[in-house]
């Protein structure tokens, strides 16, 4: 009895109901509910139990006292933790459980539990002590904290089932598009192609990925144009749009590629990565090319024996007999003008070919500008006899265009001019300097353009509905003139009243600066 | 004495034409369609205007007109290029010509152009 000896505790017959008394109060101020179980009786009932145990179940001591403990858990018997109790109970052991309980009321209550056997001197269990706290807050706590890691774990797997679905989306449009493409980090290593990539290079995954882009198949990416695009160009011009490269590979030839290449710039794993798009225009060039040599070909096919009729119809009309009826004489003045057409007709659409392509080369020269208007003023006057054109001012004596395409936008004007106002015959050209600019307008009184079609009439193959019947046309003119002025850095337009007459001005810049290479 | 014009182009069309307008406007003309023959006839002839195409087959205009251009003994022989090819007038103006006419032409201008060289010609030759 050393422990009762440890305290102020004689249990002496003096004492012994004062010590009691003491005990009991103690049990009773713990905050831990406590019983005591007789194991000896029957069903091992409660045979005691203090205050706080009536304070967390709710129960009178009256409605506990000679129960099984097992009234704690109602109907919530399938409780794993029940098990554990009763095996302790059977070998005569400790244990400590949590468990649900529930008060009188009915509602739940955590019930942290440590059970322990008393045994007598012969080793035989005797009673158990159960020491109870109630831990609901605790659990609930634990609870709250378990569902929400559970919550968290579907975000994410939910997240990630997101970011892989829309990283195969992404990898499903890469792989399909048209375009190979190379992702590099900063120091040009390849972090990885496409299969358009692989396809048109011939090359292999293995060999490609995590290789530094000049090295890559022995060296044949060490371009040097595509190394100082890399170098030096993209780290100043983020992106580089449409930088051709052409270069011979070993094994599948020359290529002509347009390159694409763009750094990222936004802070984050992917900063300094470099997106390269590689187009292949080796065919597409040599279509163009084709196409180019189909015109060369064409124009001087037709043109030849077109020469040799035009040149025939104005013999014609130098041999014209005195006495030839007014008939003939007309005859041959229609054949000349449809032979024209047909000439007019023929460089338009070649013009426009010759544009289509991108390829409407200027061959630029130093020329008299304001000699060059009038001598086309006068190349046109003399042919047409119904019409008066006059040239008003001076631009400048010197301009550094392709004569050629000028004199083909001043003639285009005027003879439009002259289609377009059949009963005004004054036209009027009027040169001047406009700071540096020199601006050229052609000015009729004719029918005139109304607001709505002045819009189209620079398009290409337009017609002003009307005016097909009248006047036939492909629709080429203006658009060609439009292009040549722009090629020349210029601009083009047109003011125009319908019924009252159109005035077509362009203007060029004299500072070559402005003019495109 | 009138002047002599050498003509060579591969189409006989123009051939006849370009014969036919000069004659009538009081020229010799000697009418060939073999750039190949241009120098011989040139040795032989000698033509004060040479009036030549560009595209023809087997040797081309400018190749002829280079020739001529890098012989001391045809380089003044005044060259007028006639081609209906687009680049016709920058290939006739890097390969030397003296005049240049796109066709189809107006036969009123050539003549007169044809016209104002020769006579250029003979001012310069009675200097």
């Amino acid at each position: 009895m050393n422990k009762l000896n440890n305290g102020e505790f004689s249990f002496s017959h003096e004492t012994i109901n004062k010590d009691f008394e003491l005990l009991t109060r103690a049990l009773d101020a713990s905050i831990s509910g406590i019983v005591i179980t007789d194991h000896n009786l029957p069903d091992n009932p409660i045979i005691y139990c203090n205050a706080a145990f009536e304070q967390i179940s709710g129960y009178d001591r009256k409605e506990i006292i000679g129960r099984n403990c097992r009234f704690l858990q109602q109907n919530d018997r399938n409780q794993p933790e029940r098990q554990i109790v009763r095996e302790a109970i059977i070998n005569g052991l400790d244990c400590v459980v949590e468990i649900r309980n529930y008060r009188k009321d009915g509602t739940l209550f955590w019930n942290e539990l440590y059970m322990s056997a008393i045994k007598d001197a012969f080793g035989n269990t005797t009673h158990f002590i159960g020491v109870q706290n109630d831990i609901s807050r605790r659990k609930k706590a634990e609870l709250a904290l378990l569902q929400h890691q559970e919550l968290m774990e579907r975000r994410i797997e939910e997240r990630t089932r997101i970011i892989k679905e829309s990283e195969e989306y992404l990898a499903s449009i890469v792989s399909t598009v048209r375009e190979s493409l190379i992702v590099l980090d900063k120091s040009h290593s390849v972090l990885s192609v496409n299969d358009h990539f692989l396809k048109t290079f011939k090359v292999s995954l293995n060999e490609t990925e995590g290789k530094v882009l000049y090295e890559l198949g022995n060296g044949q990416w060490n371009i040097e144009r595509l190394r100082q695009m890399l170098e030096n160009v993209l780290p100043t011009n983020n992106p580089v749009e449409d930088f051709e490269v052409e270069h011979d590979f070993p094994h599948i030839g020359r290529k002509l590629m347009l390159v694409n290449a763009h750094r990222i710039e936004l802070e984050g794993d992917y900063k300094d990565r470099i997106l390269i798009a590689i187009e292949d225009i080796t065919d597409r060039r040599e279509i163009e090319r084709r196409k180019d040599d189909f015109l060369s070909i064409a124009s001087h096919e037709l043109k030849t024996p077109l020469t040799t009729v035009k040149g025939y119809v104005q013999m014609m009309n130098r041999y014209m007999p005195e006495n030839a009826s007014d008939k003939f004489k007309s005859i041959v003045d229609k054949t000349s003008i449809y032979v024209e057409r047909l000439n007019n007709l023929l460089s338009e659409l070649l013009d426009v070919s010759r544009i289509q392509t991108g390829n409407i080369e200027l061959h630029k020269e130093l020329f008299d500008f304001d000699r060059v208007v009038k001598e086309t003023v006068e190349g046109i006057q003399t042919a047409t006899k119904t019409h008066q054109i006059t040239v008003i001012g001076k631009a400048t004596n010197s301009y550094s265009g392709d004569e050629s395409h000028i004199v083909q936008v001043i003639s285009n004007l005027l003879a439009n001019a002259i289609k377009y106002a059949p009963d005004s015959p004054e036209i009027v050209v009027y040169l001047s300097l406009v700071s540096n600019y020199l601006k050229v307008s052609v000015t009729d009184y004719g029918m005139g353009i109304s607001q709505e079609d002045q819009k189209k009439i620079f398009d290409r193959f337009f017609r002003v509905g009307e005016i097909q019947q009248r006047f036939p046309g492909m629709g080429i003119g203006l658009y060609v003139c439009d292009q040549i002025i722009k090629n020349h850095g210029g601009s083009l337009w047109v003011e125009s009243e319908k019924g009252k007459g159109s005035t077509f001005s362009f203007t060029l810049p004299l500072d070559e600066t402005e003019v495109p290479e | 004495m009138s002047k002599k014009i050498l003509i060579c182009d591969d189409d006989e069309g123009i051939l006849d034409l370009l014969t036919m307008l000069l004659e009538d406007n009081g020229f010799d003309v000697i009418a060939e369609q073999s750039s190949l023959n241009v120098y011989k006839i040139i040795e032989s002839e000698h033509p004060d205007l040479l009036i030549l195409d560009l595209w023809m087959p087997v040797l081309s205009g400018d190749q002829v007109l280079r020739m001529l251009k890098n012989n001391p003994a045809t380089q003044t022989l005044p060259v007028m290029i006639i081609s209906a090819s687009m680049e016709g007038k920058q290939i006739a103006v890097l390969a030397g010509a003296d005049d240049f006419m796109a066709k189809p032409f107006d036969v009123n201008t050539l003549v007169e152009r044809v016209k104002k060289f020769l006579s250029k010609e003979e001012m310069e030759a009675s200097l």
